[in-house]
Protein backbone atom coordinates (compact mmCIF):
# COMPACT_ATOMS: atom_id res chain seq x y z
CA UNK A 1 0.00 0.00 0.00
CA UNK A 2 1.32 3.62 -0.63
CA UNK A 3 3.51 5.29 2.06
CA UNK A 4 1.54 8.62 2.43
CA UNK A 5 4.25 10.02 4.06
CA UNK A 6 7.04 9.52 1.38
CA UNK A 7 4.50 10.66 -1.26
CA UNK A 8 3.57 13.66 0.16
CA UNK A 9 -0.20 13.32 -0.41
CA UNK A 10 -2.36 15.82 0.95
CA UNK A 11 -3.60 19.35 -0.05
CA UNK A 12 -0.77 21.06 0.35
CA UNK A 13 1.00 18.61 -2.57
CA UNK A 14 0.52 19.66 -5.99
CA UNK A 15 -1.71 17.38 -7.81
CA UNK A 16 -0.37 15.89 -11.62
CA UNK A 17 -1.97 14.64 -14.30
CA UNK A 18 -2.32 10.60 -14.52
CA UNK A 19 -2.27 8.45 -17.32
CA UNK A 20 -5.38 6.73 -17.73
CA UNK A 21 -6.94 3.99 -20.46
CA UNK A 22 -10.46 3.90 -21.36
CA UNK A 23 -12.30 1.85 -24.01
CA UNK A 24 -14.71 4.19 -25.88
CA UNK A 25 -16.67 2.65 -28.18
CA UNK A 26 -14.31 -0.37 -28.86
CA UNK A 27 -11.10 2.01 -29.27
CA UNK A 28 -8.95 2.35 -26.06
CA UNK A 29 -7.87 6.16 -25.58
CA UNK A 30 -4.94 6.94 -22.87
CA UNK A 31 -5.41 10.55 -21.83
CA UNK A 32 -3.22 12.53 -19.46
CA UNK A 33 -6.05 13.83 -16.82
CA UNK A 34 -5.75 15.33 -13.04
CA UNK A 35 -8.37 13.50 -10.53
CA UNK A 36 -10.56 16.30 -10.77
CA UNK A 37 -11.24 15.96 -14.63
CA UNK A 38 -14.72 14.43 -15.05
CA UNK A 39 -15.57 11.76 -17.62
CA UNK A 40 -17.85 13.84 -19.25
CA UNK A 41 -14.68 16.20 -19.85
CA UNK A 42 -12.42 13.63 -20.73
CA UNK A 43 -14.88 12.32 -23.18
CA UNK A 44 -15.44 15.68 -25.22
CA UNK A 45 -12.10 17.54 -24.57
CA UNK A 46 -9.62 14.99 -24.27
CA UNK A 47 -11.01 12.22 -26.87
CA UNK A 48 -12.86 14.87 -28.65
CA UNK A 49 -16.13 12.90 -28.83
CA UNK A 50 -18.39 15.49 -28.53
CA UNK A 51 -22.03 13.28 -29.15
CA UNK A 52 -22.30 13.08 -24.91
CA UNK A 53 -23.47 16.51 -23.89
CA UNK A 54 -22.83 18.30 -20.64
CA UNK A 55 -26.00 20.38 -19.13
CA UNK A 56 -26.87 20.28 -15.22
CA UNK A 57 -23.14 19.50 -14.75
CA UNK A 58 -24.61 18.57 -11.07
CA UNK A 59 -26.41 15.11 -11.53
CA UNK A 60 -29.38 16.23 -12.34
CA UNK A 61 -30.53 15.55 -15.78
CA UNK A 62 -29.08 13.02 -17.01
CA UNK A 63 -27.75 14.65 -20.68
CA UNK A 64 -24.63 13.31 -19.98
CA UNK A 65 -25.71 9.62 -19.70
CA UNK A 66 -23.07 6.71 -20.61
CA UNK A 67 -22.38 3.40 -20.15
CA UNK A 68 -19.41 2.13 -17.92
CA UNK A 69 -19.11 -1.86 -18.04
CA UNK A 70 -23.14 -1.54 -19.35
CA UNK A 71 -24.36 0.62 -16.10
CA UNK A 72 -25.94 4.20 -17.26
CA UNK A 73 -23.75 6.46 -15.65
CA UNK A 74 -23.53 10.33 -15.18
CA UNK A 75 -20.32 11.32 -16.76
CA UNK A 76 -20.60 14.88 -15.11
CA UNK A 77 -20.46 13.57 -11.53
CA UNK A 78 -17.78 10.61 -12.48
CA UNK A 79 -14.32 10.96 -12.52
CA UNK A 80 -12.53 9.90 -14.89
CA UNK A 81 -9.80 8.64 -13.34
CA UNK A 82 -12.60 5.95 -11.76
CA UNK A 83 -13.10 4.82 -15.40
CA UNK A 84 -9.38 3.59 -15.69
CA UNK A 85 -9.43 0.34 -17.71
CA UNK A 86 -13.44 0.50 -18.41
CA UNK A 87 -15.70 0.03 -21.29
CA UNK A 88 -17.20 3.06 -22.13
CA UNK A 89 -20.19 3.82 -24.31
CA UNK A 90 -21.27 6.92 -25.99
CA UNK A 91 -24.13 7.90 -28.49
CA UNK A 92 -21.25 7.97 -31.34
CA UNK A 93 -20.83 4.23 -30.61
CA UNK A 94 -24.47 2.78 -31.52
CA UNK A 95 -24.59 3.58 -34.99
CA UNK A 96 -22.75 1.05 -37.08
CA UNK A 97 -20.97 3.30 -39.69
CA UNK A 98 -23.85 5.35 -41.74
CA UNK A 99 -26.45 2.46 -39.89
CA UNK A 100 -28.24 3.77 -37.04
CA UNK A 101 -29.54 1.73 -34.27
CA UNK A 102 -32.66 0.30 -34.20
CA UNK A 103 -33.17 2.50 -30.96
CA UNK A 104 -32.25 5.31 -33.06
CA UNK A 105 -34.61 4.56 -35.83
CA UNK A 106 -37.60 4.68 -33.86
CA UNK A 107 -36.73 7.61 -32.27
CA UNK A 108 -36.43 9.72 -35.48
CA UNK A 109 -39.21 8.13 -36.94
CA UNK A 110 -41.48 8.81 -33.69
CA UNK A 111 -40.44 11.97 -33.38
CA UNK A 112 -38.93 11.73 -29.90
CA UNK A 113 -36.60 14.52 -30.23
CA UNK A 114 -36.90 18.24 -30.95
CA UNK A 115 -33.55 20.55 -30.04
CA UNK A 116 -32.07 16.95 -29.13
CA UNK A 117 -29.89 18.04 -26.06
CA UNK A 118 -31.06 15.57 -24.16
CA UNK A 119 -31.55 13.19 -26.75
CA UNK A 120 -27.57 11.32 -26.56
CA UNK A 121 -28.45 10.60 -22.25
CA UNK A 122 -31.97 9.26 -23.80
CA UNK A 123 -30.29 6.70 -25.92
CA UNK A 124 -27.82 5.44 -23.70
CA UNK A 125 -30.25 5.09 -21.02
CA UNK A 126 -32.53 3.51 -23.35
CA UNK A 127 -29.79 1.17 -25.18
CA UNK A 128 -29.02 -0.20 -21.30
CA UNK A 129 -32.67 -0.64 -20.88
CA UNK A 130 -33.15 -2.80 -23.71
CA UNK A 131 -30.05 -4.60 -23.20
CA UNK A 132 -31.41 -5.97 -20.04
CA UNK A 133 -34.85 -5.99 -20.82
CA UNK A 134 -35.40 -6.73 -24.85
CA UNK A 135 -39.41 -6.26 -24.09
CA UNK A 136 -39.65 -3.84 -20.94
CA UNK A 137 -43.24 -2.40 -20.18
CA UNK A 138 -44.40 1.15 -20.42
CA UNK A 139 -43.94 1.43 -16.36
CA UNK A 140 -40.31 0.00 -16.84
CA UNK A 141 -39.28 2.46 -19.64
CA UNK A 142 -40.60 5.06 -17.71
CA UNK A 143 -38.09 4.28 -14.50
CA UNK A 144 -35.36 3.71 -16.38
CA UNK A 145 -35.89 6.84 -18.41
CA UNK A 146 -36.71 9.02 -14.70
CA UNK A 147 -33.65 10.18 -14.63
CA UNK A 148 -33.55 12.23 -18.18
CA UNK A 149 -34.77 15.43 -18.57
CA UNK A 150 -36.06 16.13 -21.64
CA UNK A 151 -37.74 20.14 -21.79
CA UNK A 152 -38.85 19.58 -25.71
CA UNK A 153 -40.75 16.43 -26.37
CA UNK A 154 -43.32 15.38 -22.89
CA UNK A 155 -41.89 12.32 -22.85
CA UNK A 156 -44.81 10.20 -24.72
CA UNK A 157 -42.97 10.10 -28.35
CA UNK A 158 -39.51 8.79 -26.63
CA UNK A 159 -41.44 5.92 -24.73
CA UNK A 160 -43.63 5.30 -27.90
CA UNK A 161 -39.79 5.36 -29.78
CA UNK A 162 -38.71 2.64 -26.75
CA UNK A 163 -41.93 0.17 -27.47
CA UNK A 164 -41.20 0.83 -31.28
CA UNK A 165 -37.65 -0.49 -31.12
CA UNK A 166 -38.58 -2.95 -29.09
CA UNK A 167 -41.14 -4.55 -31.38
CA UNK A 168 -43.90 -4.21 -28.83
CA UNK A 169 -46.83 -2.84 -31.28
CA UNK A 170 -46.15 0.77 -31.37
CA UNK A 171 -46.50 1.32 -35.51
CA UNK A 172 -44.17 3.39 -37.26
CA UNK A 173 -45.16 6.93 -38.11
CA UNK A 174 -43.60 7.97 -41.20
CA UNK A 175 -43.00 4.51 -42.86
CA UNK B 1 -16.50 20.53 -13.55
CA UNK B 2 -14.62 20.92 -10.28
CA UNK B 3 -12.65 24.07 -9.30
CA UNK B 4 -9.94 22.88 -7.24
CA UNK B 5 -7.46 20.48 -7.67
CA UNK B 6 -7.41 16.84 -4.92
CA UNK B 7 -5.42 13.92 -5.27
CA UNK B 8 -7.15 10.50 -5.72
CA UNK B 9 -6.37 6.86 -4.03
CA UNK B 10 -7.54 3.42 -4.52
CA UNK B 11 -7.37 0.88 -1.76
CA UNK B 12 -7.56 -2.44 -2.89
CA UNK B 13 -9.06 -3.63 0.70
CA UNK B 14 -11.69 -1.87 2.96
CA UNK B 15 -8.60 -1.99 5.93
CA UNK B 16 -6.41 -0.07 3.49
CA UNK B 17 -8.91 2.50 3.02
CA UNK B 18 -9.93 3.02 6.56
CA UNK B 19 -5.60 3.44 7.30
CA UNK B 20 -5.65 6.04 4.81
CA UNK B 21 -8.47 8.01 6.24
CA UNK B 22 -6.99 7.71 9.99
CA UNK B 23 -3.57 9.46 8.36
CA UNK B 24 -5.08 11.50 6.25
CA UNK B 25 -6.91 12.73 9.52
CA UNK B 26 -9.61 15.20 7.94
CA UNK B 27 -8.29 15.66 4.79
CA UNK B 28 -9.42 12.78 3.51
CA UNK B 29 -13.29 12.05 2.15
CA UNK B 30 -14.49 8.38 0.74
CA UNK B 31 -15.51 8.36 -2.69
CA UNK B 32 -18.24 5.39 -3.44
CA UNK B 33 -21.11 5.96 -6.26
CA UNK B 34 -19.72 9.86 -5.81
CA UNK B 35 -23.67 11.31 -6.53
CA UNK B 36 -24.06 13.47 -3.27
CA UNK B 37 -20.18 14.13 -2.85
CA UNK B 38 -19.11 15.55 -6.57
CA UNK B 39 -22.33 17.85 -6.68
CA UNK B 40 -21.71 18.75 -3.33
CA UNK B 41 -17.61 19.06 -4.45
CA UNK B 42 -18.74 20.87 -7.72
CA UNK B 43 -20.76 23.65 -5.73
CA UNK B 44 -17.45 23.86 -2.72
CA UNK B 45 -19.73 23.30 -0.03
CA UNK B 46 -16.65 20.74 0.65
CA UNK B 47 -13.17 20.47 -0.49
CA UNK B 48 -10.73 17.65 0.54
CA UNK B 49 -7.20 17.51 -0.41
CA UNK B 50 -7.93 13.79 -1.04
CA UNK B 51 -10.49 10.97 -2.34
CA UNK B 52 -10.28 7.73 -0.90
CA UNK B 53 -11.88 6.04 -3.84
CA UNK B 54 -13.78 2.41 -2.63
CA UNK B 55 -14.01 1.68 -6.48
CA UNK B 56 -11.44 -0.59 -6.78
CA UNK B 57 -13.32 -2.89 -3.90
CA UNK B 58 -15.68 -5.51 -4.87
CA UNK B 59 -19.07 -5.58 -2.77
CA UNK B 60 -19.25 -8.41 -1.68
CA UNK B 61 -23.12 -10.28 -2.74
CA UNK B 62 -25.83 -10.13 0.25
CA UNK B 63 -25.78 -13.13 2.02
CA UNK B 64 -27.81 -15.02 4.65
CA UNK B 65 -26.21 -15.19 7.77
CA UNK B 66 -26.82 -18.56 10.29
CA UNK B 67 -29.05 -16.55 12.51
CA UNK B 68 -31.42 -15.87 9.80
CA UNK B 69 -30.19 -11.93 9.50
CA UNK B 70 -29.52 -10.44 6.06
CA UNK B 71 -25.75 -9.00 5.78
CA UNK B 72 -25.83 -6.29 2.51
CA UNK B 73 -22.13 -4.93 1.58
CA UNK B 74 -22.02 -1.10 2.17
CA UNK B 75 -20.36 -0.73 -1.14
CA UNK B 76 -23.56 -2.32 -2.98
CA UNK B 77 -25.15 -0.16 -5.85
CA UNK B 78 -28.55 0.73 -4.78
CA UNK B 79 -29.54 -0.95 -8.33
CA UNK B 80 -27.82 -4.66 -7.16
CA UNK B 81 -29.74 -4.39 -4.21
CA UNK B 82 -33.04 -3.52 -6.29
CA UNK B 83 -32.21 -6.21 -8.55
CA UNK B 84 -31.14 -8.91 -6.40
CA UNK B 85 -33.43 -12.10 -5.39
CA UNK B 86 -31.93 -12.34 -2.05
CA UNK B 87 -32.80 -8.74 -1.00
CA UNK B 88 -36.34 -8.85 -2.56
CA UNK B 89 -37.01 -12.31 -0.38
CA UNK B 90 -35.18 -11.24 2.77
CA UNK B 91 -35.99 -7.39 2.95
CA UNK B 92 -38.26 -6.80 0.24
CA UNK B 93 -38.50 -3.17 2.28
CA UNK B 94 -34.74 -2.39 1.55
CA UNK B 95 -35.02 -2.96 -2.34
CA UNK B 96 -38.31 -0.95 -2.29
CA UNK B 97 -36.94 2.48 -0.70
CA UNK B 98 -33.33 1.80 -2.68
CA UNK B 99 -35.88 1.91 -5.61
CA UNK B 100 -37.28 5.17 -4.60
CA UNK B 101 -34.02 6.80 -4.46
CA UNK B 102 -33.31 9.50 -7.48
CA UNK B 103 -33.17 8.59 -10.98
CA UNK B 104 -31.97 5.43 -12.51
CA UNK B 105 -27.98 6.14 -13.17
CA UNK B 106 -27.96 7.70 -9.48
CA UNK B 107 -28.99 3.89 -8.08
CA UNK B 108 -26.93 2.64 -10.97
CA UNK B 109 -23.93 4.64 -9.16
CA UNK B 110 -24.80 4.97 -6.01
CA UNK B 111 -24.20 2.92 -2.91
CA UNK B 112 -25.88 1.56 0.48
CA UNK B 113 -23.16 3.27 2.61
CA UNK B 114 -23.15 6.48 0.47
CA UNK B 115 -26.55 6.93 0.78
CA UNK B 116 -26.54 6.45 4.70
CA UNK B 117 -23.77 9.11 5.21
CA UNK B 118 -25.35 11.90 2.48
CA UNK B 119 -24.79 15.22 3.50
CA UNK B 120 -28.42 16.89 4.71
CA UNK B 121 -29.99 19.36 2.51
CA UNK B 122 -31.16 22.47 2.72
CA UNK B 123 -32.52 24.78 -0.48
CA UNK B 124 -29.90 27.72 0.51
CA UNK B 125 -27.70 24.75 1.79
CA UNK B 126 -27.03 23.12 -1.44
CA UNK B 127 -25.58 25.45 -4.06
CA UNK B 128 -22.50 27.47 -4.47
CA UNK B 129 -22.24 30.31 -2.08
CA UNK B 130 -20.11 32.65 -3.73
CA UNK B 131 -22.62 32.90 -6.67
CA UNK B 132 -25.62 33.95 -4.80
CA UNK B 133 -24.74 35.28 -1.23
CA UNK B 134 -22.15 37.47 0.73
CA UNK B 135 -21.68 35.51 3.58
CA UNK B 136 -21.92 31.82 4.77
CA UNK B 137 -24.35 29.92 5.98
CA UNK B 138 -23.71 28.31 9.96
CA UNK B 139 -23.41 24.94 8.58
CA UNK B 140 -20.28 26.40 6.67
CA UNK B 141 -19.00 27.91 9.34
CA UNK B 142 -20.41 30.97 8.67
CA UNK B 143 -22.65 34.08 10.85
CA UNK B 144 -25.90 33.52 9.74
CA UNK B 145 -29.21 31.14 8.86
CA UNK B 146 -30.45 31.90 5.46
CA UNK B 147 -33.95 30.35 5.29
CA UNK B 148 -34.17 30.53 9.36
CA UNK B 149 -32.94 33.84 10.22
CA UNK B 150 -33.77 33.64 14.22
CA UNK B 151 -32.38 30.03 14.64
CA UNK B 152 -29.47 30.19 16.50
CA UNK B 153 -25.80 29.46 15.46
CA UNK B 154 -25.82 26.19 16.78
CA UNK B 155 -29.55 25.14 14.76
CA UNK B 156 -28.89 23.82 11.49
CA UNK B 157 -32.67 23.22 9.79
CA UNK B 158 -30.87 21.26 7.22
CA UNK B 159 -33.21 17.81 6.65
CA UNK B 160 -31.67 14.32 6.04
CA UNK B 161 -32.88 12.98 2.83
CA UNK B 162 -32.31 9.42 2.47
CA UNK B 163 -34.21 7.13 1.33
CA UNK B 164 -33.12 4.01 2.68
CA UNK B 165 -32.40 5.08 6.25
CA UNK B 166 -35.95 5.15 7.65
CA UNK B 167 -36.36 1.59 6.06
CA UNK B 168 -33.25 0.09 7.49
CA UNK B 169 -34.38 2.12 11.22
CA UNK B 170 -38.12 -0.13 10.53
CA UNK B 171 -36.36 -3.29 10.19
CA UNK B 172 -34.47 -2.81 12.44
CA UNK B 173 -30.57 -2.85 11.56
CA UNK B 174 -27.25 -2.19 12.81
CA UNK B 175 -24.53 -1.37 10.53
CA UNK B 176 -21.12 -2.68 11.26
CA UNK B 177 -18.64 0.05 11.04
CA UNK B 178 -14.59 -0.20 10.26
CA UNK B 179 -12.33 1.54 11.62
CA UNK B 180 -8.26 1.01 12.19
CA UNK B 181 -8.96 0.01 15.71
CA UNK B 182 -11.48 -3.04 14.16
CA UNK B 183 -14.92 -3.65 13.27
CA UNK B 184 -17.93 -2.33 15.37
CA UNK B 185 -21.76 -3.15 15.20
CA UNK B 186 -24.41 -0.57 16.39
CA UNK B 187 -28.26 0.01 15.60
CA UNK B 188 -28.62 2.04 12.43
CA UNK B 189 -30.40 5.23 14.59
CA UNK B 190 -26.93 5.36 16.74
CA UNK B 191 -25.46 6.70 13.02
CA UNK B 192 -26.98 10.10 13.38
CA UNK B 193 -26.47 13.01 15.70
CA UNK B 194 -29.92 14.69 14.97
CA UNK B 195 -27.76 17.96 14.69
CA UNK B 196 -28.08 19.58 10.64
CA UNK B 197 -24.44 20.85 11.15
CA UNK B 198 -23.15 17.58 11.51
CA UNK B 199 -25.88 14.90 10.69
CA UNK B 200 -23.45 11.76 11.20
CA UNK B 201 -21.97 10.50 14.35
CA UNK B 202 -18.94 8.63 12.27
CA UNK B 203 -15.62 9.50 13.04
CA UNK B 204 -13.47 10.97 10.33
CA UNK B 205 -11.63 7.59 10.25
CA UNK B 206 -14.69 5.43 10.04
CA UNK B 207 -16.42 4.09 7.16
CA UNK B 208 -19.82 1.77 6.84
CA UNK B 209 -18.88 -1.76 5.68
CA UNK B 210 -21.56 -3.38 6.34
CA UNK B 211 -25.72 -3.05 7.22
CA UNK B 212 -27.45 -6.27 8.49
CA UNK B 213 -31.50 -6.81 8.90
CA UNK B 214 -32.24 -9.11 11.14
CA UNK B 215 -34.64 -11.60 10.17
CA UNK B 216 -38.59 -10.57 11.00
CA UNK B 217 -40.72 -11.89 13.48
CA UNK B 218 -43.42 -14.50 12.52
CA UNK B 219 -46.73 -12.50 10.81
CA UNK B 220 -44.46 -9.49 10.42
CA UNK B 221 -45.83 -6.95 7.72
CA UNK B 222 -44.09 -4.20 6.60
CA UNK B 223 -44.51 -1.38 4.08
CA UNK B 224 -42.62 2.21 2.79
CA UNK B 225 -44.01 5.53 1.32
CA UNK B 226 -42.15 8.12 -0.21
CA UNK B 227 -44.13 11.34 -0.66
CA UNK B 228 -42.95 12.95 -3.93
CA UNK B 229 -44.09 15.71 -6.08
CA UNK B 230 -43.36 14.62 -9.75
CA UNK B 231 -43.19 10.87 -8.70
CA UNK B 232 -39.13 10.48 -9.89
CA UNK B 233 -35.99 11.92 -9.74
CA UNK B 234 -37.00 13.57 -6.59
CA UNK B 235 -35.96 13.98 -2.75
CA UNK B 236 -38.80 13.04 -0.25
CA UNK B 237 -41.02 15.42 0.88
CA UNK B 238 -41.84 12.82 3.56
CA UNK B 239 -40.74 9.22 3.50
CA UNK B 240 -42.44 6.68 6.02
CA UNK B 241 -41.09 3.05 6.84
CA UNK B 242 -42.53 0.86 8.81
CA UNK B 243 -42.95 -2.81 10.23
CA UNK B 244 -45.84 -4.22 12.48
CA UNK B 245 -46.23 -7.52 13.75
CA UNK B 246 -49.19 -9.14 15.39
CA UNK B 247 -49.46 -11.53 18.38
CA UNK B 248 -49.72 -15.43 18.34
CA UNK B 249 -53.77 -14.62 18.18
CA UNK B 250 -53.30 -12.80 14.55
CA UNK B 251 -55.35 -9.71 15.73
CA UNK B 252 -53.26 -8.07 18.37
CA UNK B 253 -50.17 -5.87 17.25
CA UNK B 254 -47.28 -7.13 19.27
CA UNK B 255 -45.14 -4.18 17.99
CA UNK B 256 -44.74 -1.48 15.48
CA UNK B 257 -41.28 0.31 14.38
CA UNK B 258 -42.49 3.39 12.39
CA UNK B 259 -39.69 6.02 11.17
CA UNK B 260 -40.14 8.98 9.12
CA UNK B 261 -37.14 10.99 7.19
CA UNK B 262 -36.50 13.42 5.11
CA UNK B 263 -38.55 15.94 7.84
CA UNK B 264 -35.47 16.27 10.27
CA UNK B 265 -32.20 16.27 10.90
CA UNK B 266 -31.91 12.73 11.28
CA UNK B 267 -34.77 9.81 10.27
CA UNK B 268 -36.99 9.70 13.68
CA UNK B 269 -38.43 6.73 15.41
CA UNK B 270 -42.02 7.78 16.12
CA UNK B 271 -42.29 5.79 19.37
CA UNK B 272 -45.31 7.26 21.00
CA UNK B 273 -47.13 6.12 17.83
CA UNK B 274 -45.46 2.79 18.51
CA UNK B 275 -46.90 2.60 22.00
CA UNK B 276 -50.32 3.35 20.87
CA UNK B 277 -50.21 0.23 18.68
CA UNK B 278 -48.14 -2.28 21.06
CA UNK B 279 -50.75 -4.67 22.58
CA UNK B 280 -53.65 -3.42 20.97
CA UNK B 281 -56.03 -5.08 18.18
CA UNK B 282 -55.00 -2.12 15.35
CA UNK B 283 -58.51 -1.46 14.05
CA UNK B 284 -58.56 1.65 11.56
CA UNK B 285 -59.20 4.18 14.76
CA UNK B 286 -56.33 2.80 16.48
CA UNK B 287 -54.20 3.12 13.11
CA UNK B 288 -55.53 7.12 12.88
CA UNK B 289 -54.31 7.68 16.43
CA UNK B 290 -51.02 6.18 15.91
CA UNK B 291 -50.62 8.61 12.54
CA UNK B 292 -51.97 11.62 14.55
CA UNK B 293 -49.15 10.96 17.60
CA UNK B 294 -46.62 10.31 15.11
CA UNK B 295 -47.02 13.57 12.99
CA UNK B 296 -46.77 15.42 16.23
CA UNK B 297 -43.91 13.45 18.00
CA UNK B 298 -42.33 13.94 14.62
CA UNK B 299 -42.73 17.92 14.81
CA UNK B 300 -41.58 17.80 10.60
CA UNK B 301 -38.87 21.06 10.03
CA UNK B 302 -40.30 22.89 7.23
CA UNK B 303 -37.67 22.13 4.18
CA UNK B 304 -37.90 22.92 0.64
CA UNK B 305 -40.83 25.08 0.12
CA UNK B 306 -43.16 22.98 2.05
CA UNK B 307 -44.87 24.30 5.48
CA UNK B 308 -44.56 22.48 8.98
CA UNK B 309 -48.61 22.49 8.55
CA UNK B 310 -48.81 20.81 5.53
CA UNK B 311 -45.75 17.91 6.56
CA UNK B 312 -47.52 17.18 10.09
CA UNK B 313 -50.73 16.62 7.76
CA UNK B 314 -48.65 14.73 5.12
CA UNK B 315 -47.82 12.32 7.55
CA UNK B 316 -50.81 12.05 9.53
CA UNK B 317 -52.40 10.43 6.29
CA UNK B 318 -49.63 8.78 4.69
CA UNK B 319 -48.85 7.06 8.20
CA UNK B 320 -52.27 5.92 8.16
CA UNK B 321 -52.49 4.16 4.75
CA UNK B 322 -48.77 2.71 5.28
CA UNK B 323 -49.67 1.04 8.48
CA UNK B 324 -52.92 -0.15 7.21
CA UNK B 325 -50.90 -2.06 4.33
CA UNK B 326 -48.07 -3.41 6.56
CA UNK B 327 -50.80 -4.75 8.55
CA UNK B 328 -52.42 -6.22 5.63
CA UNK B 329 -48.66 -8.11 5.18
CA UNK B 330 -48.84 -9.00 8.37
CA UNK B 331 -52.29 -10.83 8.03
CA UNK B 332 -50.77 -12.58 4.87
CA UNK B 333 -47.25 -13.01 6.36
CA UNK B 334 -46.43 -17.03 6.93
CA UNK B 335 -47.17 -17.00 11.12
C1 LIG C 1 -30.14 13.84 -9.06
C2 LIG C 1 -29.98 13.22 -7.72
C3 LIG C 1 -31.08 12.73 -7.06
C4 LIG C 1 -30.94 12.11 -5.82
N1 LIG C 1 -32.06 11.63 -5.22
C5 LIG C 1 -31.95 10.99 -4.03
C6 LIG C 1 -33.12 10.43 -3.42
O1 LIG C 1 -34.22 10.51 -3.96
N2 LIG C 1 -32.97 9.80 -2.24
C7 LIG C 1 -31.77 9.68 -1.62
O2 LIG C 1 -31.70 9.08 -0.56
N3 LIG C 1 -30.66 10.22 -2.17
C8 LIG C 1 -30.71 10.86 -3.37
N4 LIG C 1 -29.59 11.41 -3.93
C9 LIG C 1 -28.37 11.48 -3.13
C10 LIG C 1 -27.33 10.41 -3.39
O3 LIG C 1 -27.07 10.32 -4.73
C11 LIG C 1 -27.71 9.02 -2.94
O4 LIG C 1 -28.08 9.10 -1.60
C12 LIG C 1 -26.64 7.97 -3.12
O5 LIG C 1 -27.06 6.74 -2.61
C13 LIG C 1 -25.32 8.34 -2.46
O6 LIG C 1 -24.44 7.24 -2.59
P1 LIG C 1 -22.99 7.39 -3.26
O7 LIG C 1 -22.37 6.05 -3.20
O8 LIG C 1 -23.08 8.01 -4.58
O9 LIG C 1 -22.31 8.38 -2.23
P2 LIG C 1 -21.04 9.32 -2.36
O10 LIG C 1 -21.42 10.58 -3.04
O11 LIG C 1 -19.88 8.56 -2.91
O12 LIG C 1 -20.77 9.59 -0.83
C14 LIG C 1 -21.65 10.37 -0.04
C15 LIG C 1 -20.99 10.64 1.32
O13 LIG C 1 -20.86 9.45 2.06
C16 LIG C 1 -19.50 9.14 2.35
N5 LIG C 1 -19.39 7.69 2.18
C17 LIG C 1 -19.58 6.97 1.06
N6 LIG C 1 -19.51 5.66 1.31
C18 LIG C 1 -19.27 5.53 2.64
C19 LIG C 1 -19.10 4.42 3.52
N7 LIG C 1 -19.17 3.15 3.09
N8 LIG C 1 -18.88 4.68 4.83
C20 LIG C 1 -18.81 5.95 5.29
N9 LIG C 1 -18.96 7.02 4.51
C21 LIG C 1 -19.19 6.83 3.20
C22 LIG C 1 -18.69 9.97 1.38
O14 LIG C 1 -17.44 10.31 1.92
C23 LIG C 1 -19.58 11.19 1.19
O15 LIG C 1 -19.37 12.12 2.22
C24 LIG C 1 -29.67 12.01 -5.20
C25 LIG C 1 -28.56 12.52 -5.87
C26 LIG C 1 -28.70 13.10 -7.12
C27 LIG C 1 -27.48 13.62 -7.81
S1 LIG D 1 -24.96 17.05 -17.18
FE1 LIG D 1 -24.73 15.25 -16.06
S2 LIG D 1 -26.65 14.99 -15.16
FE2 LIG D 1 -26.86 16.91 -16.13
S1 LIG E 1 -35.36 17.14 -27.26
FE1 LIG E 1 -34.90 19.07 -26.38
S2 LIG E 1 -34.48 18.49 -24.32
FE2 LIG E 1 -35.21 16.66 -25.13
Amino acid sequence: MLDVTKSGLGSEARTRARLVSLCVNGEWHEVAVKPRVTLVEAIRDAIGLTGTKASCECGTCGACTVLVDGRPVLACITLAVECDGRQVRTVEGLADGEKLSALQEAFLDQGGLQCGFCTPGMLMSATALLERSPRPSREEINKALEGNLCRCTGYNAIVDAVLQASGQGVKPVMK
Amino acid sequence: MILFDFELERPDTAADAVALLGRLRGDARLLAGGTDLMPNMRAELVKPGVLVSLGAIAPEAPATLPDGSLRVDAFSRLADLERSGVVHARAPMLAESARAVGGNQVREMGTLGGNLCQESRCLYFNQRHDYQFAARCYKLGGERCYPFPTNKRDTCWSVYMSDVAPALVALGADVEILSEAGGRRIPVEELFTGSGLAPLALDGAELIRAAIVPAPAPRTGWAFHKSTVRGGLEFGMAVIAVTLALADDGKTCAGARIAVGAVRERPVRASAAERVLAGAVPEDARLAEAAAAAAKEVNPLPHHGFTKRYLMDNIRVHLRRTLARALERARGARG
